[in-house]
């Protein structure tokens, strides 16, 4: 741990320079140097530890490059990713999804409410959120690990996609959270976070 | 976080697009999927785990790709004309032969040139929402992107730098819904732009004043007229050389059974514009709908010239002109089958031909062996088809992202292929 911490404070003055410039990496940045700039908000093990910011560890790889893929395009449009993504090559974004998709996935610290997860579980077996997310919800190709996930990113990431501020890939996930309230969506994510 | 901006304009082709893509996140929230929908997987008695296949956002490698696993009747023959485009979907040419692919999740729209003998790939436009409908009238490209409608004048002559087009997104009026409505466009024989606008569901009752429509327009977006309606999804059509009646594919609804409903290649006959197709009650040859049920569903629903499969998503059609292939071909459709992603044993993944008499068709395969139905899987998508100007047929694979080109040569002088 304490090899990390040394190498790691760099990147991170690093990171904040290049935020100020708008300029995140030169092209041909080291992998390594690329996935510590990801691990300064998506956790060091990929499991990230900031409010709203999504774990990547054990995501499918699939689903990890395509999503970068579809952020570099700008079609997926999160302006904090714009200064990691915009250079990214293709072959730099295999090795990125191929990395994150090999790391444990573990819950966050956030505290998860029994009697939320009880009714989460209900509301996901009428919704057959496993028939897309995997029986385990652990994800599967173009589709997300939900299993693990922070409550608070999926909890805004239901909402972003009840009121269509956020479509996913394709139009699917618009079906499973119309008519749902705030108080289900966070029941499904209390649910997901906890399996 | 202003000094992101340069960023994002350095992300795109044509740095002022950015203004473009900027207008169609958040401030506009766009539906998706209707919450009326009516899907009942459980009772379809199909496997509840079928999910859409994933559409790879990279390209295979030229040398990955599928062209020797592909039959063809006698006297054809497969090569690859361009690969390295991802997403690869619908094609038009401008009057300079240059080809224009529209994608869908990727966002971009691909310019494809001729250099040398080989060709030269540009990524167009980036950052768009599902720009599948492409279409060409007087050197100007018109790009769809769901509700936004762009043209490109004198597009040939600005290949590197398109600029922001003429927007008419307002003049079209299209809705924002974004489910089933990548939109498929083209110029009809009386020079109007014709628009789908599919269904916002799997099954569901839609608005038929908006959705589940062919539409054409004066090219300005004015004069808005219903062409056909209750249709679920076209996402390709084309007129008849001869008759100049409309034709066009239609994919059935999902989660009914892994047996159909089947999807439909249909016509609107002469005078007919603005018959009614069935959506979302009656299906293929006069299937009632098993969740929307009305009495007398199939009443007054004009029922397909023939069906083309279940869940086989027939999407590009294109009736044959060319001097190139046998002339039994003339005038006969190639209909390109995407495949199934709701069947427990996959389906299509081909092009078929459609050959067409007296409103009703017969179909019969063209090119296969994308499908390995032992193996219940795919290595191609075929999604569009268009005939170049020497006669050949180009066929876009969306899953390779990759363009096949389809050539004749009778096997000896004097003898000519006898289909």
């Amino acid at each position: 741990m304490g090899l990390v911490r040394k190498y790691w404070r760099p990147p991170v003055l690093g990171l904040a320079v290049a935020l100020l410039s708008g300029e995140a990496f030169a092209q041909g940045t080291p992998l390594a140097e690329r996935i510590q700039a990801c691990n300064a908000c998506h956790g060091e093990d990929g499991n990230s530890k900031m409010e709203n910011i999504p774990s990547l560890a054990g995501q499918p790889e699939f689903f990890i490059l395509n999503q970068l893929v579809l952020m570099r395009e700008n079609v997926r449009q999160v302006e904090a990713m714009v200064p990691f993504v915009k250079d990214l090559k293709d072959d730099d974004i295999r090795a990125l999804a191929a990395h994150f998709a090999k790391l444990e996935p573990k819950a966050s610290a956030e505290p998860v409410d029994p009697a939320l997860v009880k009714r989460g579980e209900e509301i996901a077996s009428a919704k057959r959120c496993v028939s897309c997310h995997a029986a385990n919800l652990g994800g599967q190709e173009q589709i997300p690990r939900v299993a693990k996930q922070r409550i608070d990113y999926l909890t805004k990431s239901l909402k972003e996609f009840g009121d269509g501020t956020r479509q996913g890939a394709d139009t699917n996930m618009s079906v499973p959270v119309a008519g749902l309230s705030d108080a289900d969506l966070a029941a499904l994510a209390h649910y997901a976070a906890s399996r | 976080m202003i000094n992101l901006i340069p960023c994002r304009l350095g992300l795109l082709i044509a740095g002022s697009f950015a203004l473009i893509a900027a207008g169609s996140s958040s401030a506009f929230a766009q539906a998706g999927f209707s919450p009326l929908d009516k899907s009942n997987p459980a009772a379809s008695k199909q496997d509840t785990n079928l999910k859409p296949h994933a559409t790879p956002p990279m390209a295979a490698p030229a040398d990955k790709l599928p062209v020797d696993k592909l039959k063809l009747p006698a006297g054809f023959k497969a090569e690859v004309w361009s690969s390295g485009h991802p997403g690869a979907r619908t094609m038009v040419e401008g009057p300079k032969g240059t080809i224009f692919m529209g994608t869908r999740q990727l966002g971009r729209v691909y310019a494809i040139t001729n250099k040398d003998g080989k060709r030269e790939v540009k990524v167009l436009l980036q950052g768009l929402t599902q720009p599948n409908g492409l279409a060409v009238k007087d050197g100007a490209l018109y790009v769809l992107a769901i509700n936004k409608v762009f043209r490109f004048d004198n597009i040939e002559d600005n290949l590197d730098k398109p600029g922001t087009g003429v927007e008419l997104t307002d003049k079209f009026n299209l809705p924002d819904t974004v489910h089933h409505n990548w939109k498929y466009a083209d110029f009809g024989p009386d020079g109007k732009l014709y628009i789908q606008v599919g269904a916002n569901c799997n099954i569901c009752e839609i608005n038929n004043g908006i959705h589940g429509q062919i539409r054409r327009y004066n090219p300005d977006g004015s004069g808005m007229e219903i062409v056909a309606r209750g249709v679920r999804n076209t996402v390709g059509f084309d007129w008849h050389p001869v008759t100049k009646e409309l034709w066009f594919t239609d994919n059935g609804r999902d989660w009914a059974g892994n047996g159909g409903p089947e999807d439909e290649l249909n016509v609107v006959a002469k005078g007919k514009e603005g018959s009614f197709f069935g959506f979302p009650y009656c299906h293929a040859n006069g299937v009632p709908d098993p969740d929307v049920k009305i009495p007398n569903p199939c009443a007054g629903v004009t029922l397909p010239a023939v069906t083309t499969g279940p869940h086989s998503a027939g999407l590009g059609i294109r009736f044959y002109t060319g001097n190139m292939f046998p002339k039994s071909y003339q005038n006969v459709a190639f209909i390109a089958r995407r495949g199934s992603w709701n069947r427990e044993q996959k389906f299509g993944y081909d092009v078929i031909v459609a050959r067409t008499s007296g409103g009703k068709a017969k179909l019969e395969p063209f090119l296969s062996g994308f499908l390995d139905e032992k193996g219940n899987a795919f290595s191609g998508r075929p999604v569009y088809v268009h005939q170049m100007k020497d006669g050949s047929l180009l066929v876009s694979d969306e899953q390779n992202g990759a363009i096949y080109r389809i050539t004749y040569q009778a096997k000896s002088a004097g003898k000519t292929a006898s289909r």
